[in-house]
């Protein structure tokens, strides 16, 4: 049995809170969070001790597992003081704001030898863990050309974090550094970057981006990221190759829809499309971080797995910026 | 109003057959003829579309039509194009207009010389979801418009398409020059710079059949558009052209060949889409006509068929060097 204190009890946080309910192996003992209304609240509905102090915390229930949900400014501080503690440590994606800081991390998890794990929860979904197994099946023969797209609306959390690329890294660090983590899992190495974005320009809560890819195997890339989009939250995949191709949409990949009447009495109502499935993909992910924290197995997706997520990022960024391609190189980081 | 005489130069381009059934569909057009230096070929589509084959260019040339359709291979573009404006006939020109930019300048500037219209073969401007997603942006629906997305994916074509000495390129040449003039028209903003990741995976030959584009506009407004032929051979149809525009007020979607019904033939072993949209070949047939007719400037010109050359062609130079390329070339 593992005992379970998470960092962070926004969005991520009581997510993640959720999952761990399902997880025979993991006792969910504490949550800690600066904002102790916000605390509180998710402590109680979890039946988890609440804690406004980490320390405080690691002193009264002394867990096993830390699980760090903050905002991304915050990852590397709480993995470090997890892991001088002595502790395993799960943190949420993007792993870090900075490849260097994502590299610190994992130098200080090994010397400490506690266990690293990075969230990149995209590979337990069903359909993104499908796609993969297809591919490496040859149901595309060769692949060619992939297009992902990722997104919704702007995201709200507190202090509007994410509306702070400083922080969060915008679209291309928080949100389709899902795509780029899947990418390289099912296509390999990313040789070259290329972007287009609106981080660097001033326009409020939207943020929306670009991204060519060219794989070390030559297949190539497009990945879209957005926050600019009013509609449903959505997925895309579309997998090209010289024997076929695969295509996943996930607003017409939902086998449920409910209209309602609008309650406001105006004349539209609203219709939610939903996709549900006996397999959560985050409590699929934590059970495997819990099995291979207990197994001392091999993880599926390994820290430097996420380090190359966030080298992929900022070469993104990079690019948005200085608009040019960025060449990544082996372990050596971004030219 | 008399009626406009149309002959066709080269049935080499799969297009020639929908644009000379909408002639002939047309009220004040009519179609005098073809010739073809496939004489097969040029008796065949003379038969199909009730018209006369003529043995020469020159000789339809120096008949008494009015105006040419030219569908031939990219290449003879321009000599047709020259031969045309000499011959003092008006000239629609399929896309790409040319496959160099002397080649397109020098076809714009000898219609230019001889007093006759030149228009490029951009259907899509026809297409009524395009002209309503125009209508949208223009008054604002989605505010300021910050980036594009585009595809033209397609069946790799075949033919003299994948014959780099006719064609000019593979699926870059082909299918960046539509999505491109669209971007252009919606945005009134011309391309700068062009940055392409090009492949030849899907059937690895000498022709490119993947490309990816990232376009830059003046302004800052951005844009990538997918020109691969990587539609399986399964797919339900021939491909797509699809938009859609990010703005800082919403975002707009254009899947533009998306009126369809679906077969399911099992004679054929296959899943179809039958599209039950408005033909754009005829809008545009119908716009050059009119044109022509009144003697008013056509809506598409050489210099929009020659800037959209321009972006496939620094597609393949940012390629090859793996930077940016700035536009115009």
């Amino acid at each position: 049995m593992q005992k379970v204190a998470i960092v962070g009890s926004g969005h991520m946080g009581q997510c993640h809170a959720a999952a761990y309910a399902h997880i025979p192996q993991a006792d969910l003992v504490a949550l800690v969070d600066s904002r102790p209304n916000a605390l509180i609240q998710a402590g109680e509905t979890f039946g988890a001790g609440a804690f406004t102090d980490f320390d405080k915390m690691m002193a009264v229930v002394n867990p096993d597992v830390i699980d760090i949900c903050t905002p991304t400014p915050w990852h590397k501080d709480y993995v470090l003081r997890a892991a001088a503690a002595g502790k395993h440590v799960i943190v949420e994606k993007p792993m870090a704001r900075t490849v260097e800081e994502s590299r610190e991390m994992i130098k200080t998890a090994e010397n400490a030898g506690v266990k690293l794990k990075v969230a990149h929860v995209v590979r337990f979904f069903p359909e993104f863990a499908a796609a993969k197994a297809q591919v490496d099946a040859g149901a595309v023969g060769t692949p060619a050309v992939v297009r992902t797209s990722r997104g919704g609306n702007f995201p709200g959390a507190s202090g509007n974090w994410y509306g702070d690329p400083n922080q969060s890294g915008g679209v291309v660090l928080d949100l389709i550094i899902h795509d780029f983590d899947w990418l390289r899992w099912v296509f390999g190495d990313v040789e070259r970057v290329y972007a287009k974005g609106n981080i660097s320009r001033e326009f409020g809560c939207i943020d929306y981006a670009l991204v060519t890819l060219r794989m070390k195997s030559g297949v190539i890339a497009h990945v879209e990221g957005t926050w600019a989009n009013p509609g449903a939250f959505q997925t895309k995949f579309e997998i090209t190759g010289d024997k076929g191709m695969l295509d996943f949409q996930s607003l017409t990949s939902s086998p449920l829809t409910i209209a309602t009447k609008n309650t406001e009495g105006a004349k539209g109502g609203v219709a939610i499309p939903e996709s549900p499935s006996g397999r959560n993909p985050y409590c699929l992910e934590l059970q495997h971080f819990i099995d291979c924290i207990e197994n001392d197995s091999k993880p599926l997706i390994t820290a430097e797995d996420g380090v190359k997520a966030v080298e992929i990022a900022m070469a993104a960024i990079e690019s948005i910026r200085t608009e040019k391609p960025v060449v990544l190189s082996g372990g050596k980081g971004v030219k | 109003m008399m009626a406009v005489r149309i002959g066709v130069l080269s049935f080499a381009h799969m297009h020639a057959s929908s644009y000379m059934a909408s002639v002939n569909q047309h009220p004040d057009a009519v179609l005098a003829g073809i010739a073809d230096d496939n004489a097969e070929r040029g008796k065949k589509a003379a038969e199909s579309f009730q018209t006369k084959y003529f043995d020469s260019y020159e000789a339809l040339l120096a008949s008494d039509i009015d105006a040419v359709i030219i569908a031939s291979e990219n290449i003879h573009h321009r000599a047709l194009t020259l031969a045309a404006a000499k011959a003092g006939k008006h000239v629609l020109c399929e896309k790409p207009l040319a496959t160099t930019v002397e080649d397109g300048r020098a076809m714009i500037q000898a219609c230019k010389d001889a007093g006759v219209q030149l228009m490029t073969a951009f259907p899509c401007r026809f297409s009524p979801a395009m002209v309503r997603l125009r209508e949208a942006v223009q008054c604002g629906t989605i505010g300021e418009i910050l980036a594009m997305k585009g595809t033209n994916q397609g069946l790799m074509p075949g033919g003299w398409f994948v014959e780099l000495e006719k064609s000019g390129g593979g699926a870059v040449i082909d299918h960046t020059v539509h999505v491109t003039d669209l971007m252009r028209w919606v945005t009134g903003k011309e391309p700068v710079g062009v940055y392409a990741e090009i492949s030849n995976r899907m059937n690895h030959e000498v022709y490119d059949d993947c490309g990816l584009l990232t376009i830059t506009f003046d302004g800052g407004i951005f844009g990538t558009l997918d020109t691969s032929w990587s539609r399986p051979k399964t797919y339900p149809t021939w491909g797509n052209v699809t938009l859609e525009i990010t703005g800082t007020e919403g975002v707009i979607a254009m899947d533009m060949f998306a009126q369809n019904i679906v077969q399911y033939d099992d004679e054929g072993n296959k899943v179809k889409w039958l599209n039950w949209g408005d033909n754009i070949d005829y809008g545009l047939i119908n716009s050059f006509v009119t044109s022509v007719a009144e003697g008013n400037p056509v809506a598409i010109t050489g210099e929009d068929g020659l800037a959209a050359v321009e972006v496939a062609l620094a597609a393949y130079k940012s390629n090859e060097r793996h930077v940016p390329v700035k536009l115009p070339l």
